[in-house]
């Protein structure tokens, strides 16, 4: 996933998650938790609307040869390109960086019609990692989460536990949970308490 | 619960979606034409069949893109799901949407960019 270093020139300011408290829920059957919550804090995050005429803008600036298929990621180095709908993408990229790369889109798709907006503050990214992360998602989600169907580089928009939530699949238990600013003390306790019988941790 | 197929996102469960009413409810053009019952057609009137019925959805939760579907609200049976803009393809899906009330309703005909209803409204002025 993107590094959460603030490597630009953005102080680091208050995120989501920034009030809750670091929590933890032992493992009860010993062992590592199987689930832990770790908030991406400023992942830098632009939303992309257009067709496929943005592709040698974004492909410039990423690195990516071509743009996601549905409900598929394509990933080069920090930088991630998320599709959401048919012309939609979600742009992930190291935080601190989205200012900066958020405003050369912006110039670049000049006489392309598309639409660039950096939406780092209003969504919250959170990695999931763990034995037990699909098994968690899997209680509040429609979606089949088994490995072979949902696996490295799938992802999907859908709702966990009635939140809207985008899901991003790295490999067997390793997650990016993307979901609203406002939603994300929500989700973050509900996977908390949803992981109560593998164990859980939360380091904000 | 349905499982329904998103035309972008795939099979998903009926909770992401929300349903958007009857489907191919045409605007009439030339609405100054109609007289107010005719208007209320289509403005107010909704069909609620017993059997095939022509629907507009959208993919809330998802990818936020409206489609049709052909469902029969009996047995819940999904028979056709196609694009905005397009017509059922499918022999059933067609049935219904030739045999809906709407097809001759005043204020359909006055949707279409046709000739009848501008001669009919120049006849009576």
């Amino acid at each position: 996933m993107a590094s959460v270093s603030n490597e630009g020139q953005r102080p680091p300011g208050r995120t989501a998650l920034a009030g809750m408290t670091v929590m933890a829920h032992d493992n009860p059957e010993g062992g590592k938790p199987g689930l832990v919550i770790t908030e991406l804090a400023h992942l830098g995050k632009i939303n992309l609307r257009g067709g496929s005429d943005m592709l040698p803008v974004i492909s410039n600036h990423t690195g990516c040869a071509k743009l996601p298929d549905n409900n598929r990621v394509v990933s080069v180095g920090d930088r991630h390109i998320v599709w959401l709908g048919p012309d939609e993408y979600l742009l992930l990229c190291a935080a601190g960086s989205e200012t900066h790369l958020h405003s050369q889109l912006t110039l670049d798709m000049a006489g392309i019609h598309a639409a660039v907006t950096n939406v780092t503050d209003s969504l919250c990214a959170l990695s999931l990692r763990g034995k037990a992360a699909r098994r968690v998602l899997a209680k509040g989600c429609s979606l089949d989460l088994h490995a072979s169907q949902f696996g490295a580089g799938d992802c999907a928009q859908t709702m966990l536990a009635h939140a809207a939530v985008t899901l991003i699949a790295h490999d067997a238990s390793g997650f990016t949970l993307v979901c609203r600013t406002s939603f994300a003390p929500y989700v973050t306790e509900w996977l908390m308490d949803a992981a109560l019988e593998f164990g859980a941790s939360f380091r904000g | 619960m349905l499982l329904i197929t998103c035309p972008y996102c795939g099979p998903r469960d009926e909770s992401e979606f929300s349903c958007g009413g009857e489907a191919h409810i045409a605007r009439p053009l030339a609405e100054s034409s109609l007289t107010d019952a005719e208007f209320a057609d289509y403005l107010f009137l909704r069909d609620n069949p017993k059997g095939l019925f022509l629907e507009r959805w959208r993919h809330a939760a998802g990818c936020r893109r409206w489609f049709n579907m052909a469902r029969d609200t009996v047995t819940h049976e999904i028979v056709e799901i196609y694009p905005m803009g397009s017509g059922p393809a499918s022999k059933a899906g067609k049935a219904a949407h030739a045999a809906s009330w709407r097809r001759d309703t005043a204020a359909e005909a006055a949707s279409k960019p046709a000739h009848k209803s501008r001669a009919k409204k120049d006849k009576v002025s």
